[in-house]
């Protein structure tokens, strides 16, 4: 699998994924300033960090994601999502990005979902509000 | 000279180290040799092609090369491929069948299947097979770049559309309601990837109902819903079921769903045709729960049934929502429903032919309503409408009128002095209610806001005098202001279609500098061809929510300014910007 690198470059390249889990440093560091990106992991340890207005396009992470809510997510910048696998949130972060690239665009071009992967995104659309 | 140890095994076995080295160095030397008095023999030979040939070993083979053609020309193949070369456009004349000629003998030289060749791209020796691609230069290719080539011819040809499928597209889009700038929710993707590929779908699992019912209506649109596709949406712990085009069903799907859904409390299933009576005989002996049935032209179902179904089931039944029925439900059918149905809180009947007048006084009734919803084929008297209004218009949070041809003033004054908790409104299709009463049904109507009204169709029709009485028949201007000034603060959803005496100075009054109507979502204008570019403008300016307006006919409207999340349906030729959007073709 590869990393999700926005195509034309605008959006940064951070949005690499990490496999450790225990980086609880960078939790520390998000948690001093509010951040401009966030980190998505999966129930399988999958991290992906991408910008904060890209993830905010989920109703459920924004909510997460609010300072007001003083959730623990909104302190350390970090939603575990402990029902998605690292491949649906792969793909989940792919439309975060997606979405946020062709907003202010008309005639948008259809993204690509692997048909196999349709129903599991299904239920995670549902449960992200997005 | 050393000699090893291998050597000296050879030879004590009589053979030479020495004769074999000079043998292979031999073999390397003959196989060079041999190599390039080809390669210069093969330039010879592409020479020859191209220029007149000379020697006579040239003109023997260029006479075979002759004898090949000749055979090709005679071939099926070469007929095969010369109507298809003349099917798809191109000039046919003998030089073509030449050249077409050539090209296949040039094919029929490549190395056939079973010999070796090397890769044209990687240059590994590999057996040809009738499935070896040719590569970028014509040459042959192995199995691993065959794959890759492949590959990319698919990724190559992107899709190109045309500017008129694009157009059509969008208008379809349009039509639907959906915004064409920035991208859809990741779930009505998902949606409508499943929806697509629903002949691979084995379970939905666990999938929510509104998600289900979205499926079931991008489905029942495309008419897909079979016996197999029900049964994905035949779950047990569900208690409704909405399929909104069962055409490919059969009556034994029906038995289906009401035995593997036994705790159903909510059955809505529209274009029911082979429905029959047996199938509402099993839902009475084994259904104990539902409460709201919708069913639209169930038309094999008789009249004696339909009673059975009332005395048996009508004192649970919530809702009741009947379409198009024609060959039953009369109105002593409809009597003996008013008369057993005593829970029922919505009623809709639409389409249903057989019923009248007997039915509306019948309707009077039923005191527990809440929703009532009438479109009937019959005409109909005004009295019993009235009578419905006076008897049970104070418990009525909507009211649906639709095409009550005969409907006059007198139905606006006793909705005025009855109805107290309304909030939606339709009146439609009709030429005998005035403006005036109108205006006097919203003014100091003890009615909080409406939250949705739908008066699209009332006004005069007389094609002799265009402008209409002078006194204002249907919705025109002074109604028109009132409804505006009494449901501003709630309207979400107004549809005033055709209703077309509202006047230009109406328009700027109730859509003036000050106003706002903050719900606003829908709002439907369509034929008020008073409707210009500036009185256009002002209303996306005082509708902040606004996001379907549709403005078919208003010819007026040529050069709109659309704020972002409004789709503008049923121009012509007109110019819509839309703030912020980059748009890649004009719409």
């Amino acid at each position: 699998m590869t990393a999700h690198r926005p195509r034309d470059g605008r959006l940064p390249a951070e949005d690499r994924r990490l496999r450790d889990l225990h980086d609880s440093t960078r939790s520390n560091i998000m948690a001093s300033t509010p951040s401009e990106y966030v980190t998505l992991v999966s129930c399988d340890g999958f991290e992906f960090i991408l910008p904060r207005s890209a993830a905010c396009v989920s109703g459920t992470i924004r909510r997460m994601l609010d300072p007001s809510s003083k959730f623990s997510e909104a302190l350390t910048g970090r939603c575990v999502l402990e029902t998605l696998t690292g491949i649906v949130l792969e793909k989940v972060c792919e439309y975060l990005l997606y979405n946020e690239k062709h907003k202010d665009q008309a005639n948008v071009p259809d993204m690509d979902i692997p048909p196999e992967l349709c129903l599991e995104l299904l239920m995670a659309a549902d449960y992200l509000d997005t | 000279m050393k000699h090893s140890a291998l050597t000296d095994f050879l030879a004590s076995n009589n053979i030479s180290a020495a004769q074999i080295r000079d043998d292979y160095d031999r073999r390397v030397a003959e196989a060079n040799q041999q190599a390039n008095e080809e390669a210069e023999h093969n330039e010879d030979e592409d020479e020859g092609d191209e220029f007149t040939p000379e020697s006579p070993e040239d003109k023997a083979k260029k006479r075979k090369r002759q004898q090949t053609i000749e055979r090709i020309k005679k071939s099926k193949e070469f007929a095969r491929r010369k109507s298809k070369s003349r099917r798809t456009g191109e000039v046919d004349s003998d030089d073509d069948d030449d050249i077409l000629a050539n090209e296949m003998a040039n094919e029929k030289s490549r190395p056939a299947p079973g010999q070796l060749e090397n890769c044209e791209i990687c240059g590994k020796r590999f057996t040809v097979t009738p499935y070896s691609k040719t590569g970028p230069e014509g040459g042959l290719l192995c199995a691993d770049c065959s794959k890759n080539q492949v590959n990319n011819n698919k990724k190559g040809p992107a899709k190109k559309r045309g500017s008129g499928i694009g157009r059509r597209q969008n208008q379809s889009k349009l039509l639907d309601g959906e915004a064409i700038h920035g991208a859809q929710s990741l779930l009505e993707m998902c949606i409508k990837k499943v929806a697509e590929n629903i002949e691979d779908v084995e379970e939905f699992g666990d999938l929510p109902p509104p998600v289900m019912r979205r499926l079931s209506q991008i489905l029942s649109r495309r008419r897909a819903v079979s016996s197999k596709i029900l049964n994905l949406f035949l779950r047990r712990n569900h208690k409704e079921l909405n399929i909104y085009d069962c055409a490919r069903l059969e009556t034994d799907d029906y038995h289906r769903i009401l035995a593997l859904m036994p705790d159903l409390t909510k059955l809505n299933l529209r274009f029911v045709t082979p429905m029959k009576d047996h199938i509402f005989h099993y839902m009475i002996e084994n259904n104990e729960s539902i409460r709201d049935l919708h069913l639209d032209s169930p038309n094999l179902v008789t009249d004696e049934c339909w009673r059975q179904v009332f005395t048996k089931i009508g004192p649970r039944l919530q809702s009741l929502k009947l379409w198009n029925l024609n060959a039953a439900f009369d109105d002593e059918t409809a009597q003996v429903m008013c008369d057993n149905c005593t829970g029922l809180e919505r009623l809709k009947l639409k389409y249903v032919e057989k019923i009248g007048d007997e039915t509306l006084t019948a309707i009077s009734s039923l005191k527990t309503l809440k929703y009532l919803s009438l479109c009937l084929l019959r005409e109909t008297e005004p009295e019993p409408l009235l009578q419905i209004i006076s008897s049970i218009g104070s418990n009525l949070q909507s009211l649906s009128l639709e095409d009550f041809k005969n409907a006059d003033d007198r139905l606006l004054q006793s909705i005025h002095d009855n109805c107290h908790q309304l909030v939606k409104l339709r009146l439609t299709n009709n030429d005998l209610i005035t403006d005036s009463a109108i205006a006097s049904l919203f003014r100091n109507w003890a009615n909080p806001a409406l939250s949705y009204v739908d008066f699209h169709g009332l006004r005069d029709v007389d094609m002799s005098n265009p402008a209409g009485p002078p006194d204002p028949v249907g919705l025109a201007s002074d109604g028109f202001i009132a409804l505006m000034e009494h449901s501003s603060s709630k309207i979400e959803s107004l549809n005033i279609a055709s209703c077309r005496h509202i006047s230009c100075d109406a328009y700027e009054t109730v859509f003036a500098e000050n106003k706002q109507y903050p719900h606003l979502k829908e709002l439907d204008i369509s034929f008020n061809g008073n409707v210009n570019d500036y009185i256009a403008q002002r209303i996306l300016a005082c509708c902040p929510a606004l996001t379907k307006f549709v403005v078919f006919g208003c010819f007026k409207i040529q050069d709109l300014k659309v704020p972002r999340g409004v789709v503008v349906v049923g121009t012509v030729r007109a110019k819509l910007s839309v703030e912020g959007i980059l748009q890649d073709e004009t719409l």
